[in-house]
């Protein structure tokens, strides 16, 4: 049995090697989900301001902001990015206040400047993974919430809900105990393509 | 006799020495700050006792070099962070000159803050020239070091390359760099300059967990060096040095030849990184007042001045053997050199 299934494999190794170039998948795709660090420029304004120094990382008291190498296109090289599964941004608003460039514009670490300008995306629920919607209560994502009962509030079996007011800061997804996550932040920078 | 003509020059040669220090220090403090940095979350984590042992070395060591200065590392140190290319120290933001340009020439925007924070480098470098290829650049210091191996090499018969190009093809590298940094809408320059790309890959590689593609390209500069040309890069292509060199072009603090001390050994044209010749009072827009020449001199013939451009030709040395042999009276002549 397991050489047959080995020269199959063989087989369409073959095949994949001998089909015409085109069949294969050469298309470049984007390689995550990211979000930008937080007071971020749209995207297209954002690649041409950032300077590329690495200030915004440096402060990051959290460690959340990474950079690109090259896989993610030749412009984004060595621009920050946040993958809020592997680390939710704090809100700690430093990297903004470090930018030199403009590219994340400075503000202040105030409930209503953050409410206000950060929009890094927005968080939402997949009803099917969720525990809580499912009728197992858990709710951690609503208490990872840095701005609980404003951006998510829970129902019944504390069933999430989020609203407009949501950052997309990533903390609920990063503390989302279900795998494949049931909340995940849908990028600002993504445009279409994710549901709503 | 002739020796009795010299004119005592300022003894500027120790400068050199204070630029290796220089070049050490800014180096030193590339990798310093990513090491604070890492200290700095290891502290906000509160989280001492999950490190692993080299992770608690590495804490405890930071500790003892931060405590004298700062009791609250995980706040005061943010005072102190960034690279050569933008930084900021105490409040004080300071960016490259060229990061600015391409900024503008990126997104086609003038964000005041930041062309603020390029102002003080901006007039510096209009005084003092390419100061920054010489004092302060963090690659500096690994090329010329690339430079001094190439010379060590000689001696086992292994001869560096020492090819000439075109000095003004790093202009060409800057408006290459500058136009597709506006087609492409992002600043590409960041990309191909080694002291951005330095302070980068020093961060990526303590604080990011690896070196990133930066570090390659800068392999690549160190070995061009190496085999074709001596400081190649920042000779024929460095998009910084070039816009530095435009910047400097009516410096005002330059390095002039005492033509009276002068004996023609021509050690200043040996030892200068940049294949300039000040033996012929020719130090042009590439000069980086890096004062290895002045260093070098034997007879104290190098000294700085305060014009707004290179002394004209002044002839062959006064105390080497041409000179003499032109003209017997030797001092007596000098003021009908002059004129």
């Amino acid at each position: 049995m397991r050489r047959r299934a080995f020269l199959e494999s063989l087989a369409v190794a073959a095949a994949a090697t001998l089909a015409p170039p085109r069949a294969l998948p050469l298309a470049r795709q984007r390689v995550q989900r990211y979000l930008r660090p937080p007071g971020a420029l749209a995207e297209a304004e954002f690649a041409a301001a950032c300077i590329r120094c690495g200030q915004c990382g440096e402060i990051c008291p959290n460690r959340c902001i990474r950079y690109f190498g090259l896989e993610n296109g030749f412009a984004a090289r060595d621009t920050p990015y946040i993958v809020p599964r592997e680390k939710g941004c704090i809100l700690c608003m430093k990297c903004t206040q470090a930018c030199p460039s403009g590219a994340l514009r400075p503000l202040a670490h105030t409930a209503e400047a953050i409410l206000a300008n950060v929009r890094m995306g927005r968080a939402v629920v997949d009803r099917r993974l969720c525990l809580s919607w499912q009728g197992k209560s858990c709710g951690v994502c609503y208490r990872a919430c840095p701005l609980q009962d404003v951006a998510i509030r829970v129902g019944m079996m504390e069933q999430p809900h989020v609203n407009d007011h949501c950052v997309g800061c990533g903390l609920c997804e990063r503390s989302c105990i279900q795998m494949p996550q049931a909340i995940r932040v849908i990028p600002e920078s993504s445009g279409a393509g994710w549901p709503r | 006799m002739t020796m009795n003509t010299r004119i005592p020059a300022p003894r500027w040669r120790h400068l050199n020495l204070l630029r290796w220090v220089t070049l050490t220090t800014v180096f030193a403090t590339l990798l310093l700050l990513p090491a604070l940095h890492l200290y700095q979350t290891y502290v906000a984590a509160h989280a001492y006792d999950l490190l692993s042992p080299g992770e608690q070395r590495f804490y405890t060591f930071m500790e003892t070099l931060t405590s004298p200065f700062t009791s609250d590392p995980a706040r005061d140190l943010d005072a102190l962070k960034g690279t050569t290319w933008s930084a900021n120290i105490f409040g004080l933001k300071l960016s490259d000159p060229l990061a600015a340009l391409s900024q503008v020439a990126a997104g086609q925007t003038l964000y005041l803050p930041f062309l603020l924070s390029a102002l003080i480098p901006l007039v510096l470098t209009l005084i003092l020239g390419r100061f920054f290829c010489g004092w302060i650049c963090p690659a500096t210091l690994l090329y010329e070091l690339n430079s001094n191996f190439g010379l060590w090499l000689r001696r086992f018969g292994i001869h560096s390359g020492n090819r000439r190009f075109d000095r003004r093809l790093k202009y060409a590298v800057l408006a290459a760099g500058l136009l597709l940094s506006a087609a492409a809408g992002a600043v590409l320059t960041a990309g191909i300059y080694p002291p951005a790309i330095l302070g980068r890959e020093a961060y990526y590689a303590i604080a990011q967990g690896g070196l990133g593609a930066g570090s390659v390209f800068f392999a690549a500069t160190l070995l061009f060096d190496l085999l074709v040309a001596r400081r190649g890069f920042c000779r024929y292509l460095c998009p910084g040095g070039a816009l530095y060199a435009l910047l400097g072009r009516f410096r005002l603090v330059r390095v002039r030849r005492v033509v009276e001390n002068c004996n023609d050994c021509a050690k200043c044209n040996a030892v200068c990184e940049f294949g300039l010749d000040p033996l012929h009072d020719r130090f042009g827009q590439d000069c980086t007042n890096c004062t290895a020449c002045i260093a070098v001199c034997p007879t104290d013939a190098m000294t700085f001045t305060l014009r707004l451009a290179d002394v004209p030709p002044q002839g062959p040395g006064h105390l080497g053997h041409r000179y003499r042999k032109a003209r017997p009276g030797g001092a007596a002549s000098r003021s009908q050199e002059a004129a």
